[in-house]
Order: structure tokens, then C-alpha cells, then sequence
């Protein structure tokens, strides 16, 4: 498979290289939680594909099966199902992230069918009970790739798939070290487009194109911010609107976004075999509200970024009806405040519906926090 | 905390209540038509509908005294609690209650009931606690039915609980991320227990799992061992309730229905609150008789039932009057909704394991946490409704959705569709509030509620006595 080079322009949901491993005989399965391990579909010889909607605005179909207030990302992933722009998918795998997503994925067996479906049941806490049981899980999805699609994950395989992922993860650490450094040399909005282009991808392949860019970026000059933002927050795949930020005169230098960051959080786990390594560093790393009990771990970790970027503000951001980032971020202001880093939350519609509002808000709190223009 | 008016110890949410309830407790049971005409005009204007909707009907108006007294009884011995050496815990609706009350030290209230009562009793039916809740920041999609009584908590003097329990991981994002944050922001512990969206035998292994280590962590906190006759006692207890829910669900059949509307609030609060004790039975047990007896006697409080309805989700809960007696006067009977449909497994009581075998397969298939925490959604929520719309012979249903549930709005189109398809039965999909009138006011529901009624289900019927 061709290595897309730095080309970050990805405007398609079938996509090039998508098509270019289904015109080769190759299989795609669709996924949309972080807590789905790639490793484990790509060692079946499969493409992992995460659902995405690109900024798609349209949701007049899904407005038909869901309600308008399930979240709006949903909404649109649904439309793009319901219309068929999801039908070059082979299979999907439901995860029980959220409320919205358990409701869209439903709703999207229902109405399309897919030969494939399976329900990868993730705890909703990392300790030996769960483990045992998410670990349970994994096996339990091996098996049903392995019998669907005639294509076993063998550990040797599941070997090769974790050493690249890894691999991609330990790029991934040193494109944000551009990203943090006093005159930064990426922006937020390309690390959202790579981590998009990487979302189907295998994990070679998208290894090479992060090393690509770091070398690329790495000899050239970076550029001294107004003022340096960290993003927080869910599933964001709107790179046009990003940029609409940044354009602003800030640099998103840090983030914990679902497609960003915390895409890159697993930690690699330790196991006797490759699955329980899998599951014990994948159920360790969810860093999602949707983790009860670790809000103290979130805080954490989003307090020692923000210092480490040094970073003039936190904008923690979530579609509207998120009610578990909604809730989180009453927390996180209060705790980011206590520290002495203004936050701004800033809760939108999916898409540019609303991007001159937000744009005013970003504005105002650049000003606040001496970084307007 | 002021937010523009201060709230003195003694007069949050909770403590207002239960004076007016004080008040509630020197009724006699047999008050006359005079004296609740004389409560309903001595509250304020919003509560008259409390007052009516518990009192007017001659049918029900005993028994919801009663009902009242025995729960404030309940709420005292909660405020003595702290002076006992005992401790507060609050536990959402969807947790099945008997369990904390085999702890001698511990004292379970429950946040949704704890909501209620502050909406029902009390002046500006808890709005400003919501309206404090959404000025700390938290979403205004958020749950009314927890966040009020939990935004009381966080705003000011009164009761504080000393841990937050809660069994929503798995089946409703709202509910547990509130119980979360609100043990986060008070900094006091939290307890979970996680419901694995699996309906196999395995999720039902690990969930009996899950459940001997959140007994563990409670005994650990408590300082108190689960004892296995105190188990006994009270599962015993709840299982002579169990008889007389089924009385119960069996009298709903009875054409026209014989059980009063209100009744449906009664069992709610009943089985989220008092579940496990003798109050329940004793309450439950009235309920049955005054039930039968209106059966024997053929009474109705319309000249006619004109609908037999099944609620496929909640009822709204801000007006007792102008929801349950509306529709009872109107010849519309409310036959449940999803939180009345229980499942009870034959019991074990010979050891402390095989008790806890059967709590755990009733807080499995508790209601909600059976449904929305079930393998699929829209097909286990269908499937119940289904079975319980036809076995107590509905005519249509009633989606009174809330905004907070993201789970039945998200997949309710579906379940429309196969409700008509399977039984036939219309729905009514409306989306309001359980706590907050501001959302969808009560005379909108109830312009709605009118036109589907005569519009689908009675001129449906028509055309059907005509063939």
C-alpha cells in the first residue's frame, strides 16, 4: 500500500486509500470508539476504518431515527450511513461509549443490515474484574472476525499490529513535541488532519506518513503564537473549523481531543499473551468521561499538559447534548481555574453551523487571556 | 453560594419539604371533599395540583395520606440518622433499595425521589435548584429528575450525604456521570456498579461479580458486615411486596381499569424508596384492596374508559393533577410505564449467596437498567413494552420522552414503527420534561394527549364496533 506522503487533504469519507485496499480484494470494518483495538482488526488482515463525518452538515435522514437532541457528530455519522456513503464498509463494531453512539449504531443495523455487526462491550472501569472481562471481550471479538471473515489474528500477527501501532503512538508524542514548542512547528488543525488520514490506515502506513511530516516540519521554522490553546473534549473531525480558530491568531498546542490526542494515550500494557497486553493497555487508557470514577486521572494529566505546553488557556469544548463532557467540564474548569489557567467551555453544534458565534467566543477569550488580535 | 437569594439552614429543598409534609401528617385519612378543596387553595397556586392530584379523587385519597405519612416517617428517621452514628447515602431509582436496608448503619435515599418531593411540595417546584445547577455550568440536557435534588445539595445548608451510590454504568450516561460529579464535587466517596451491556449468561456471572465487590467496598466503608439474617429478613420483607405487585399487575387488566392513575406515582415511589420494608407492604397491600374493591364495585371516575394507555417511558412527575387525574377523569387509563414492569426470580433464602443471586438478577432486570443497559436498546425496551402493553390490553401508547434520556430519544422511531407493526398500537411521541414544566407545559401535553385520543385510538375503536 502506497504511503499517502504529507497530503493532508482528506475530503472523502471513501477515500483513496480506502478504495485502494478495497479495489485490491482487502476488507474494511467501520469503528467509531477509541476503545475498539485496531491491532486486533488489522492482525485479521482487515482495514480498521473510524467513522468520521468530515464537517458532513446533513442530517435529515438520521433526524428521522434519532431525536434532535442526540448529539449532532451521531447525527451525521448516521446520515452518511443511511445515505449509503458508509456501504463500502464490510462490517462495524458498536461499542457502548456513550448513550448517542449506542443509539446510532442501532439505528444504523437496523436500517442497513451489515452482513458483519458485532457488540464490543467495554467496561466502564479499569480494575482486575474488568480487565478480566474486557479481556473476555477481545477474545470473543477475535473469534467472530476469525469466523466472519475466514481470517484469524494470530499472536504473531497481533505481534506485528501492536509493534506498529506503538510505533505510531511514539510518532505521535513527537509530532505534539512540535506542537509545544515556544514557536511551534504544527498546528492543531494539521495534527487533526493527520490523525484523520491515520484513522483508516494501517498502522505501518500511517507511522510512515507521522515520521514523514515530523521530518518535513522538523528542519523548517515555527511561528510564535498570539496565544497558545489546549483543546479538550470529544470526537471533533472538523478540520476546516480548526483552522477557523487558529486563524484567530492562536495555535492549539496541546489538546485531549478524541480524534487527536487521546487517540494516542495507550499505554502499552503488560501480558503474558498479546491480547491481554492489548486489553489491559487499552481499558487503562480510556481517557473518557465515560470512566466514572477516574476524574481525578483526567484532571491530572490535562493540568500537567497544559503546564508542560505552557499553555495561556484551555478551551474544553463538546457538542451539544454531551452530557457526559457537559458534566465533566463543570470540574474541569473549577480545577483548571483553581490553577490559575483560564478555560473557556464552549459547547457547539457539530459542523459550522454555529462557527461565527463560536468564533466571537474564541475571540473574547483570547482577548481575556492577552492573545486577541 | 448566593445566587441572588440565600438559603438558610433548615430551609433547602429537603427540609421545606418535610415541614409541609408535617403538616400532611395530622390529616385524618377520611378528610372531607371541604377540607381538600381547603388545602388546595392554602398552598401556593403551582402546588394545587400536588393537593388535587393526591386528594381530590375520593378513590385514592386515603391511601395517599397514608402513603405520605409513612414516607415521612422514613425522611425523619433519614434526619436522625447523623445523631444515630448512621450514615446517608444517596442511590439513584434504578438500584433496587432492600439492599442498603440489611445494613443497619446505613440510611438510602433516593435522589429522584428526593427530587420529586422538592418539585411537588415545594414553592417554584425546584427551579431554582435546576436553574443553580445550569449556572455552575452543567448542561441544561441534563437529567431534572437527579440533577434537582442533587443541585440542593451541592447549593446549600441542610442534609449532606456521606457517599453517592450509584448503578447507572451501562445503562444511562445522565444519571451516573450526575451521581459522579456531584460525589466529586462534594469530595465524599462514591460506590458503582457497572451493568456489562450483556445479556448472556457471562454478563450475568460478571454482574454478580461486580456486585460482591460493591458489597465488599460498602461493608469496608460502613464499617458493618452484610449480615446474612438481616438479608433474610428484609428480602423477605420484599418478596411479600413482590406478591402483591403481581395482585397488583394482574388487577390493571380488569376492564375498565380499577386501579386509580395516581396509584402508577405510588408504586414508583414505593419501589425506589421504601422497597424492603414493612411500610411498603403495608401501603402496597391497600393499594390491592382499594383496587379490588373498586373492581367489585365496577367504579370508574369517567362515565366511560375511553383508552387504556401504556406509557412506553416515563411520567411526568411536575403535576399529579393535570397528568393522572386529567387523564382518569378523562376516561384514559395509565396501565404503566417502563419503570413498572419488574421481574422477580424465585428466591433462595437459605444463604447469604443465594440471596444476593437473586438481588443481582433483580437489579439485572431492575427497570431502565434492563432496558437501556440491555444488549440492544430499542429491541429489549420494544420487547417489554410489548409484552406489557398486550398483557394488560393498551390501545396505544405514550412516548412521554425526556430530553436528558439520549438513549429512548435516540432510537424511539424504531420503536414507534414496530410497535404499529407487532400489536398494532399507535404512539404518541412527545418530548417534555419529568420534573420541569418549563420544558413542555402540562396543558400542552394535555391538548396532545386529547387529539390522539380522539383522533387514533377512539376513532379507531369506532370504526372497529361499526365493522
Amino acid at each position: 500500500m502506497a504511503v499517502i506522503g504529507t497530503h493532508l487533504e482528506l475530503k472523502e469519507i471513501y477515500d483513496p486509500y480506502v478504495r485502494e485496499w478495497k479495489e485490491k480484494g482487502g476488507q474494511v470494518v467501520g469503528y467509531s470508539c477509541l476503545t475498539t483495538p485496531v491491532e486486533l482488526i488489522e492482525a485479521a488482515g482487515l482495514l480498521p476504518y473510524r467513522i468520521k463525518a468530515l464537517g458532513n452538515p446533513w442530517t435529515e435522514l438520521a433526524d428521522g431515527e434519532m431525536s434532535l437532541f442526540n448529539c449532532s457528530f451521531c447525527r451525521s455519522c448516521l446520515q452518511l450511513a443511511l445515505e449509503g456513503t458508509y456501504d463500502f464498509l464490510d462490517g462495524i463494531i458498536e461499542t457502548n461509549g456513550c448513550d448517542h453512539l449506542r443509539a446510532m449504531f442501532e439505528n444504523w443495523q437496523h436500517n442497513r443490515n451489515l452482513p458483519f455487526f458485532h457488540y464490543l462491550k467495554v467496561p466502564h472501569f479499569f480494575r482486575d474484574d474488568s480487565l478480566e472481562y474486557y479481556l473476555g471481550e477481545l477474545e470473543l471479538l477475535r473469534e467472530h472476525l476469525a469466523s466472519h471473515f475466514s481470517a484469524e489474528a494470530d499472536n504473531d500477527s497481533l505481534r506485528r499490529a501492536i509493534d506498529d501501532w506503538n510505533l505510531v503512538r511514539e510518532k505521535w508524542r513527537e509530532l505534539c513535541s512540535l506542537r509545544e514548542l515556544s514557536e511551534p512547528k504544527v498546528t492543531g488543525g494539521e495534527a487533526l488532519a493527520l490523525e484523520l488520514a491515520g484513522s483508516h490506515m494501517t498502522g505501518r502506513d500511517f507511522a510512515q506518513l507521522l515520521g514523514n511530516f515530523i521530518e518535513e516540519r522538523k528542519g523548517e521554522p515555527g511561528k510564535k503564537p498570539k496565544a497558545r490553546l489546549m483543546f479538550c473534549g470529544p470526537a471533533t473531525d472538523e478540520v476546516a473549523w480548526m483552522e477557523e480558530i487558529e486563524s484567530l491568531g492562536a495555535v492549539i498546542v496541546a489538546d485531549t481531543l478524541c480524534f487527536g490526542s487521546r487517540a494516542f494515550m495507550h499505554k502499552p500494557g503488560q501480558g503474558s499473551e498479546p491480547l491481554e497486553e492489548l486489553a489491559r493497555g487499552y481499558l487503562d487508557s480510556i481517557f473518557c468521561p465515560r470512566m466514572y470514577q477516574e476524574y481525578a486521572k483526567r484532571r491530572d494529566y490535562i493540568l500537567g499538559t497544559a503546564q508542560r505546553a505552557q499553555v495561556d488557556g484551555v478551551i474544553y469544548l463538546f457538542n451539544k447534548f454531551c452530557d457526559l463532557h457537559g458534566t465533566e467540564s463543570v470540574l474541569v474548569r473549577r480545577d483548571l481555574e483553581g490553577a490559575k489557567i483560564p478555560v473557556l467551555v464552549l459547547e457547539k453544534e457539530y459542523s459550522s453551523a454555529d462557527l461565527g458565534r463560536v468564533k466571537t467566543r474564541v475571540q473574547a477569550f483570547l482577548e481575556r487571556i492577552g492573545g486577541g488580535a | 453560594m448566593e445566587k441572588g437569594y440565600v438559603i438558610r439552614p433548615g430551609e433547602n429543598g429537603f427540609e421545606r419539604a418535610m415541614e409541609i409534609l408535617g403538616m400532611v401528617y395530622k390529616f385524618p385519612e377520611d378528610i372531607s371533599d371541604e377540607d381538600v378543596e381547603g388545602a388546595a387553595n392554602f398552598v401556593f397556586p403551582a402546588l394545587r395540583n400536588t393537593v388535587l392530584g393526591l386528594l381530590e379523587l375520593p378513590a385514592n385519597r386515603g391511601l395517599e395520606i397514608f402513603f405520605f405519612k409513612k414516607l415521612l416517617e422514613y425522611f425523619w428517621e433519614a434526619q436522625r440518622a447523623h445523631e444515630e452514628g448512621k450514615k446517608i447515602i444517596f442511590i439513584p431509582f434504578t438500584f433496587p433499595p432492600e439492599l442498603f436496608f440489611a445494613f443497619d448503619s446505613l440510611v438510602p435515599l433516593c435522589t429522584e425521589v428526593f427530587s420529586g418531593l422538592i418539585v411537588n411540595i415545594c414553592y417554584g417546584q425546584g427551579e431554582r435548584f435546576w436553574d443553580y445547577a445550569v449556572s455552575l455550568g452543567l448542561p441544561d440536557s441534563m437529567c431534572s429528575g437527579n440533577t434537582i435534588g442533587i443541585a440542593s445539595l451541592l447549593y446549600g445548608p441542610g442534609l449532606k450525604p456521606d457517599a453517592i451510590v450509584y448503578n447507572t454504568p451501562g445503562s444511562c450516561n445522565p444519571n451516573a456521570k450526575i451521581h459522579a460529579f456531584a460525589a466529586d464535587y462534594l469530595g465524599i466517596p462514591q460506590f458503582a456498579l457497572e451493568k456489562p451491556v450483556d445479556e448472556s449468561p457471562r454478563g450475568r456471572e460478571q454482574y454478580y461479580k461486580y456486585l460482591l465487590r460493591f458489597v465488599r467496598e460498602l461493608e469496608e466503608w460502613a464499617g458493618e458486615e452484610l449480615k446474612e439474617e438481616r438479608l433474610r429478613e428484609v428480602m423477605e420483607r420484599s418478596y411479600r411486596a413482590v406478591d402483591l405487585y403481581n395482585e397488583y399487575w394482574e388487577l390493571k387488566k380488569a376492564r375498565p381499569c380499577p386501579v386509580p392513575n395516581i396509584f402508577s406515582m405510588t408504586l414508583l415511589v414505593l419501589r425506589s424508596q421504601l422497597w424492603g420494608r414493612e411500610e411498603a407492604i403495608e401501603v402496597l397491600q391497600r393499594m390491592v384492596d382499594i383496587s379490588r374493591e373498586r373492581m367489585r364495585k365496577g367504579e370508574y371516575a369517567a362515565p366511560e374508559e375511553l383508552a387504556r394507555i401504556y406509557v412506553s417511558y416515563i411520567y411526568w412527575l411536575f403535576d399529579f393533577y393535570g397528568y393522572f387525574t386529567w387523564m382518569e377523569k378523562r376516561g384514559i387509563s395509565i396501565l404503566g410505564d417502563i419503570l413498572a414492569i419488574h421481574y422477580f426470580p424465585p428466591i433462595d433464602y437459605s444463604s447469604k449467596e443465594s440471596m444476593l443471586r437473586a438481588y443481582a438478577d433483580i437489579a439485572f432486570d431492575y427497570p431502565m437498567t434492563r432496558q437501556m443497559g440491555g444488549e440492544s436498546i430499542s429491541l429489549r425496551w420494544l420487547e417489554d413494552v410489548c409484552y406489557a402493553a398486550k398483557d394488560l390490553g393498551a390501545d396505544a401508547c405514550v412516548f412521554g420522552g425526556v430530553h436528558a434520556c439520549k438513549h429512548t430519544l435516540g432510537t424511539i422511531s424504531f420503536f414507534r414503527r414496530e410497535m404499529m407493526k407487532r400489536l398494532g398500537l399507535p404512539t404518541l411521541v412527545l418530548i417534555g420534561d419529568v420534573f420541569d414544566k418549563r420544558q413542555t407545559p402540562m396543558e400542552i401535553f394535555q391538548k396532545e394527549v386529547d387529539t390522539f385520543i380522539d383522533q387514533v385510538v377512539s376513532r379507531k375503536k369506532r370504526a372497529r364496533r361499526r365493522s
